[in-house]
């Protein structure tokens, strides 16, 4: 046994297993982790493989020794109970992976779906065509903060509360039974990483305003600007990062002064 | 020597198939020319009508009316003997071309309703931008007339010269408790009929307060398929159920008491 | 109404504004023909660098096998020059005929600056022919020099001729903001139109790829001869070229993302749409894509480095630590490959809530990305630091302390790099990006101050024994075709982002693609093409190197000097 711990090929194997073991079942029982999907695994194990291959390769002895079981298996005959074996498992496991990969299965396909598409450069919001780039909340300098976020407030609970939930995480009533999610925006990967004017254009065209690379599964997002005013949006998106406590990705100052 | 060459062909090949193979596994995403912006600033007639034909078919969603049975006429095919759409719509009203009648009955359905059929279409300038509609008139117009649809007639984006098409939802976003405003602006005349003013997809409202109680028209607007009126079993489902989001109270309340008074 | 009929004349003009390629299609077409003359091209403006490097260390430092080194280079380049040229006629034939109205308008704008163009071709042919034939007749002494300051002319020529041809792709992709659809080509000033955003980060960023990529080239033609030699004095020559290409490569590799991240900055202050289509939005799968390779190598990189110890006697004193490196390595490629947005099914999204792995996905964005990649960085240099001292005992007094202060610069480095890396999760956007460049600065710091330490503490130092050049394992060999291989393909992928970024457009925002070819195909399609464009590239190389042997078997003349025995 502790001769087999020491030789490189059982150890690589072992190692395998084991990062195998961690990604598929350990990653998923951390706190507040979830189920490592499965082109993420093919990914993550193929880089341990690679890894794995050079530590038995980049020195000769390791490299020679690392070989002798397989170079045994194939030739010596006092292992044809192994070999035999062997042949029919790979033959066996290239075939499952073939069925698998054909047979034909209910669930939709994988899908690539952009959460943060590019935005066009200008929007035509009930006619009145908006700049974006190099957009602030005009709300940020004019008039009375507070006002602003308790129209924000009140238009956040009459509107946005079904699906974006009371706790503005994406956990809505309503949120169950959407694909995709609704977004959460406490999350830090939301609306902290994105600048308002691009707040703006999500909730002005919604769903609907989604360019090609966010779709399938188009958002149910209903294009706001049909029901609320710029300066209802604009509130808002106040309130939205008031209430989180994100601070909205500012521009950067070009020499030009684009801004 | 050969061997080694053969060696570093198949290291060589097979690096370029695992690059390859990896990227065509991934969901593949092309990024396709924009529509709307085909129809920017030198736009060709051919590529209006076939953004048209595109719309028509799809995004516009024409079809549900027009085509199928009896709510609205045939425009592709013939119609009742005057051919189709590009050959008649220059004759329908007096006063008119081809282009702009089109047009109007895109931006303002109900301005000439064709003899024989409801005014039940929606105004397409709420669904669709400017560019679209002119796309959808040269379309139409390609079905059996010429094309005199141009760039010209085609307002820039930054100058919006839509004057029928007006932000019919205002009235509600603003927070409008004028009854009527509401109607209109909630398009609920796109179905229902009030003082012979709408459509009639779903039950007349003229007379709706003798029927119901103020309770159950508020449930009727609310969660519309709860109760279906008789006669409109068929309908069940069409009518939107977001109006409880869309009004505030004091708008509900104003509609509810302007129906139950049409007695 | 003049401009209606400005439109409808536009309009009309587009029947006859493009012509289509048989077969493949003038997109592929021009696809190909771009592709191969940029690979060619990089060749030939990377090789002359460091052809001129290794002259001035033979000269300067008076080793023989530098110049050796420098003048095989060379010779390779002829061919590989008449071959940028063909490529680049091809180009420039398929744009004139299948875009001929797009190729006039760039040529109203640009035409003096192509006449410079081909009169700095002229000139730079000419210094390459007296380079190389003149190299025997200018051997010693000050004609040395002389001769010398022609390889550093002809670098000039090279540099300026790419700076031209950049400032024709740069006006594409960000034409200046005063410049509409509405603009006569015939106004546009054409210094206006050549200081444009992105012209200097693209010129920088090419300058040092094409570095990067010589160096590969070079070492993979290396490792073909290594395989091919028949006797051990080749095999030591080659043997010890692949390891200086392999060092060049590498080096030069560290450098590039800073270039890439000045020219990425560039493109998002140009247009915010711009940044979010390549970083974010249909692009961001090809940063992932571009992450494996990256990963590849550094694997391949260090991978060859520590096969190498194999040859040196006392390298096998730092066996025990190449094998953390390798873990920093691989737990770095994992982080670095790991996607934001990760392709899962319905099950597997319920399950995570979104398409953001909730405890993966922190490991997706910019902070931890950068983290990984400078601890690689630091890694991989550390490989070089070692395998450098293998062979070396210091005999300074301080030598002891010396490697305790190396020491403790790694771990300061580590130490920056992990708390930015951290840090970056709780701070805004615009603060995080600028901590990248406290991250990038220290791991460089630790790099500039390291090698001088170690510089330092070399001298004097007692030998183990030579290196034993030419006792490489064939694998390590195959270890350079694969970095090779995967640099062209990288150059080509990045290449793809590059133009695709700007979509439907011929000229971003002024000159809109009418062909039907307007739409940036999906990365499948784009990546068969750069694998086309890499073989093709690769056999005509592979020709190219078969023909250096055919005229150098009668003139090699094995090494007579004996190689000292530390690489560099």
């Amino acid at each position: 046994m502790r001769a087999y711990l020491k030789h490189p090929f059982w150890q690589a194997a072992l190692l395998l297993v084991l990062a195998y073991i961690v990604i598929v079942f350990i990653i998923p029982l951390l706190p507040g982790s979830a189920v490592v999907p499965k082109s993420v695994v093919l990914q993550y194990m193929a880089t341990v493989l690679v890894g794995i291959l050079i530590w038995v390769s980049d020195e000769e002895e390791r490299w020679t020794k690392f070989k002798e079981p397989l170079h045994d298996v194939l030739i010596q005959p006092r292992l044809k109970v192994v070999r035999t074996a062997l042949l029919a498992a790979v033959t066996l496991i290239v075939g499952c992976f073939t069925y698998s990969q054909v047979r034909a299965g209910v669930a939709a396909p994988p899908n690539l779906r952009s959460i943060h598409p590019a935005p066009p450069s200008q929007i035509t919001f009930r006619g009145k065509t908006i700049a974006l780039v190099g957009l602030d909340n005009p709300l940020r300098r004019t008039g009375d903060m507070a006002a602003h976020l308790a129209v924000g407030r009140r238009v956040y609970y009459q509107n946005c509360v079904p699906c974006h939930g009371d706790h503005l995480d994406g956990q809505g009533h309503f949120a169950a039974g959407l694909n995709p999610l609704p977004a959460n925006f406490q999350d830090n990967g939301t609306i902290a990483q994105l600048t308002e004017s691009f707040v703006f254009w999500r909730i002005a065209k919604g769903g609907p305003g989604l360019p090609r690379e966010g779709t399938p599964w188009n958002s149910a997002m209903p294009a706001w600007e049909d029901f609320l005013t710029e300066e209802e949006i604009w509130s808002v998106v106040l309130f939205l990062y008031d209430q989180t406590g994100w601070k909205p990705r500012t521009w950067e100052v070009s020499a030009e002064g684009s801004k | 020597m050969w061997a080694t060459n053969l060696r570093i062909i198949g290291v060589v090949l097979g690096t370029l198939a695992l690059y390859t193979l990896i990227a065509n596994k991934i969901p593949q995403v092309q990024s396709d020319v924009p529509r709307a912006l085909t129809l920017g600033a030198n736009v060709t007639p051919e590529q209006l009508v076939s953004a048209g034909d595109q719309l028509y078919h799809g995004a516009g969603g024409c079809t549900a009316c027009h085509g199928l049975g009896t709510r609205a006429p045939n425009l592709l095919t013939d119609e009742k003997g005057q051919g189709p759409i590009g050959a008649r719509c220059g004759k329908r009203e007096a006063g008119k071309d081809c282009k702009a009648y089109l047009h109007e009955s895109l931006a303002s359905p109900r301005a000439y309703v064709v003899a024989g059929y409801e005014p039940i279409m929606p105004e397409m300038g709420r669904i669709l931008s400017p560019q679209q509609l002119w796309a959808l008139v040269a379309f139409l117009e390609s079905n059996g007339g010429t094309v005199d649809v141009s760039a010209s007639d085609i307002p820039s984006s930054t100058t919006s010269t839509t004057s029928t098409s007006s932000t019919p939802s205002a009235g509600i976003s603003g927070g409008s408790t004028d009854p009527m405003a509401i109607i209109r602006g909630a398009g609920c005349t796109g179905c229902h009929k009030i003082n012979g003013e709408g459509g009639a997809i779903g039950p007349e409202l003229t007379h709706v307060g003798s029927r119901l109680s103020a309770n159950l028209i508020r449930e009727s607007i609310l969660t519309p398929d709860a109760k279906i009126a008789k006669g409109f079993e068929k309908f069940k489902g069409i009518m939107p159920k977001t109006f409880g989001n869309q009004l505030t109270a004091a708008q509900l309340e104003a509609l509810v008491q302007f129906l139950v008074s049409h007695k | 109404m003049v401009d209606a009929l400005h439109l409808l004349q536009a309009a009309a003009d587009t029947t006859g504004a493009y012509r289509d390629f048989p077969w493949i299609g003038s997109r592929a077409a021009v696809w190909i023909a771009a592709e191969i003359h940029l690979m060619f091209a990089a060749f030939v403006l990377g090789v002359p660098i460091f052809a001129v490097v290794a002259e001035a260390i033979g000269i300067f430092g008076k080793d023989q096998r530098y110049d050796r080194l420098s003048k095989e280079f060379t010779r390779l380049l002829l061919i590989a020059y008449s071959a940028t040229a063909l490529w680049g006629a091809t180009l420039t034939f398929l744009l004139a005929t299948l875009y001929p109205k797009f190729f006039a308008y760039l040529l109203s704008i640009f035409a003096p600056s192509v006449w410079v163009y081909g009169a700095i071709f002229f000139f730079e042919s000419f210094t390459l022919y007296l380079y190389y034939y003149g190299w025997d007749r200018w051997k010693y002494g000050r004609a040395k020099i002389v001769h010398w300051c022609l390889g550093i002319l002809l670098n000039i020529w090279g540099t300026t001729v790419m700076f031209i041809a950049d400032s024709w792709l740069t006006y594409m992709m960000t034409p200046p903001r005063d410049i509409t659809p509405e603009t006569s080509p015939a106004n546009i000033k054409i210094w206006h139109a050549i200081l444009n955003h992105t012209w200097m980060p693209i010129n920088i960023h090419r300058l040092i790829g094409n570095v990067v990529f010589g160096g590969a080239i070079v070492g993979a033609y290396a490792s073909y001869r290594f395989l091919a030699s028949r006797t051990d004095e080749e095999r030591a020559h080659y043997d010890w070229m692949g390891y200086v290409g392999n060092f060049i490569a590498m080096s030069a590799l560290i450098v590039l993302p800073f270039a890439g991240y000045w020219l990425g900055r560039e493109i998002y202050q140009y247009d915010q749409s711009l940044g979010i289509t390549m970083m974010g939005g249909f692009m961001s799968w090809l940063w992932v894509i571009q992450a494996f390779l990256i990963a590849v190598l550094f694997l391949a990189g260090n991978y060859y480095l520590w096969v190498g110890m194999g040859r040196i006697p006392g390298a096998e004193r730092y066996r025990p630590y190449t094998k953390w490196l390798l873990v920093v390595l691989v737990l770095g490629a994992l982080v670095w490959g790991t996607p934001h947005t990760m392709i899962a099914d319905s099950r597997e999204l319920a399950a995570m809530g979104g398409s953001h792995h909730p405890l993966l996905g922190a490991l997706g964005v910019m902070s931890a990305k950068n983290t990984a990649v400078n601890l690689m960085i630091l890694a991989t240099f550390l490989s070089f630091l070692l395998y450098r001292r293998a062979n070396i005992r210091q005999v300074v007094p301080w030598a002891k302390t010396g490697t305790r202060i190396q020491a403790a610069m790694f771990v300061i480095a580590a130490a920056i790099v992990l708390f930015f890396g951290i840090r970056g999760y709780f701070v805004e956007a615009i603060v995080r990006i600028g901590y990248s460049v406290y991250q990038v600065g220290a791991v460089l710091a630790c790099i500039v101050f390291v090698t001088l330490i170690d510089v330092l503490m070399a001298r004097g130092a007692q030998s183990l024994g030579a290196i034993q050049w030419g006792k490489m394992p064939p694998r390590s060999q195959y270890a350079l075709f694969i970095l090779a291989v995967t640099f062209t393909w990288l150059m080509g992928l990045m290449g793809f982002a590059r133009s695709g970024i700007r979509q439907h457009w011929h000229v971003y925002g002024v000159l809109q693609d009418m062909t039907p070819y307007a739409a940036t195909p999906a990365l499948g399609y784009a990546a068969i093409m750069i694998s086309t464009c890499v073989l093709i590239f690769l056999s005509l190389v592979g020709f190219i190197f078969w023909l250096g042997g055919l005229a150098e078997k009668s003139t090699f003349v094995p090494s007579t000097v004996e190689a000292p025995h530390v690489g560099h």
